[in-house]
Order: C-alpha cells, then sequence, then structure tokens
C-alpha cells in the first residue's frame, strides 16, 4: 500500500459514508474493500482503526459497521423516511442527524418509550416540526461512550 | 436519546425501569445539536471529530449547562 495508514482511513471513512448517504446503511467489508480494490482485511484493520477513533462502531462478533452515525446498518425504533429512502437512525439525535447530514426534508416514525403512542417529527424546509415531544438523554454526557450502543 | 411524549412520559418510564432522570431536550434543541454534530461533512479530509472544548461550547450555545452535559471528571476531594 503506497500510501499512509491516515491516509486510508481516510478513504475508507469517505467510503462508508458516501454509501451511507446514497443508501442509507453503511457498506460492508466486502462492500468497502470491492470500492477501494484492496482486501477485506486491511479494510477491516481500517474499521478497526476508525471504532478507536469513535468515528464507526462495530459489530463485535464480525468486525463489519453497526453504526456510522447517523447512520445505523440494523433496524431500530428510529425510521428516517426520505424521498430517495427510508433507513435507520441510532437513536432520536441520530434520526434528526441523517435529516441534517442529507440536508433533505424527511419524517422520522418513532414512539414514546413508556407508551407506546406513535410520534412524528418532521423536518421541511429546514425546520424541524413536531405536535409533541421530548428527547430524554438517559447517560450523563462524560459517560456515553461508555457502552455507546445502549447509550 | 429516546423521544417521549411529555415530561409525564419520562418521569413514568424513569420510575418503571429505574433510571435516574437524565437530560432533557426540547426538539428544537436537538435539531439544533442535530446540524452542528452532523452537518460538517464526514466525507471531507478536514473533518475530525470535536474536541471537548468545541463539545462544550456547542453544548452551552443551546443551553445545556448543567452538570449532567460536563464532559469533564469532577475534581477528586
Amino acid at each position: 500500500m503506497n500510501q499512509t495508514t491516515e491516509d486510508f482511513d481516510f478513504q475508507v471513512r469517505k467510503a462508508v459514508y458516501d454509501v451511507a448517504m446514497q443508501r442509507g446503511y453503511p457498506p460492508t467489508l466486502a462492500e468497502t474493500s470491492s470500492l477501494l480494490h484492496v482486501t477485506p482485511q486491511e479494510v477491516g484493520r481500517a474499521f478497526q482503526r476508525l471504532a478507536a477513533g469513535r468515528v464507526l462502531v462495530l459489530q463485535p462478533e464480525n468486525g463489519e459497521v453497526l453504526m456510522a452515525s447517523p447512520f445505523s446498518a440494523v433496524p431500530t425504533p428510529f425510521l428516517v423516511q426520505l424521498d430517495a429512502y427510508s433507513c435507520y437512525g441510532n437513536c432520536i439525535w441520530d434520526a434528526l442527524g441523517v435529516l441534517a447530514m442529507l440536508k433533505k426534508d424527511g419524517r422520522i416514525a418513532t414512539s414514546c418509550p413508556d407508551c407506546g403512542t406513535a410520534l412524528e417529527v418532521r423536518v421541511a424546509n429546514g425546520s424541524v416540526q413536531a405536535k409533541q415531544g421530548l428527547i430524554h438523554f438517559a447517560i450523563p454526557a462524560l459517560h456515553w461512550w461508555d457502552d455507546v450502543v445502549f447509550t | 436519546m429516546l423521544f417521549f411524549r411529555s415530561e409525564e412520559h419520562i418521569d413514568r418510564w424513569c420510575r418503571t425501569w429505574k433510571v435516574a432522570r437524565g437530560g432533557t431536550l426540547s426538539l428544537d434543541q436537538g435539531w439544533r445539536l442535530a446540524l452542528a454534530w452532523y452537518g460538517p461533512d464526514r466525507r471531507d479530509a478536514a473533518w475530525r471529530r470535536k474536541n471537548v472544548a468545541e463539545v462544550e461550547a456547542l453544548f452551552a450555545d443551546i443551553g445545556l449547562t448543567s452538570g449532567f452535559w460536563s464532559l469533564r471528571l469532577p475534581e477528586s476531594s
């Protein structure tokens, strides 16, 4: 590899976000290695470094991306609906983050964790709208990364 | 971070699950946080994670100033 580790990690980060922003969820190791014409092992090591730098969160069992925030690789209670596709945010902050990152209008469908009532948030013309709702962070900010999946 | 119908529902959920009441944001504050956090393009070579001082400034800008939002370890007595 005729480039620095830092340069390679940037290429991997860019590929992950190119794909996630285009389709709503991050690429696999195999997809990323194919895109960059490198081995899955090289991509896997870059994923690990990006996870150590808190840029990605990986699935512990296979090293695939779980979160390329705000995008989730797996279904969550925070469905984001855009004209081009629907996808999942990792939490309500990230669901809003998908629309902020893409600079698109859209709709977030979730439900109240207490009573199950369906809740909707809309972003239109860059402004956020909802009939009701409050965001609650259970974990103090200092400890968000102690267990980021729980957070 | 979850989205509740109201303060009453947050309180009841915390009691039910024996979770300490945490920090609450209005939807507008959450949107401002999302714009600031995720607005910068992560495909840009110059992108980097915000440092502690930058996050503290962002929290302060949207009114998140209580100890719950602190990113620094409390000083030991």
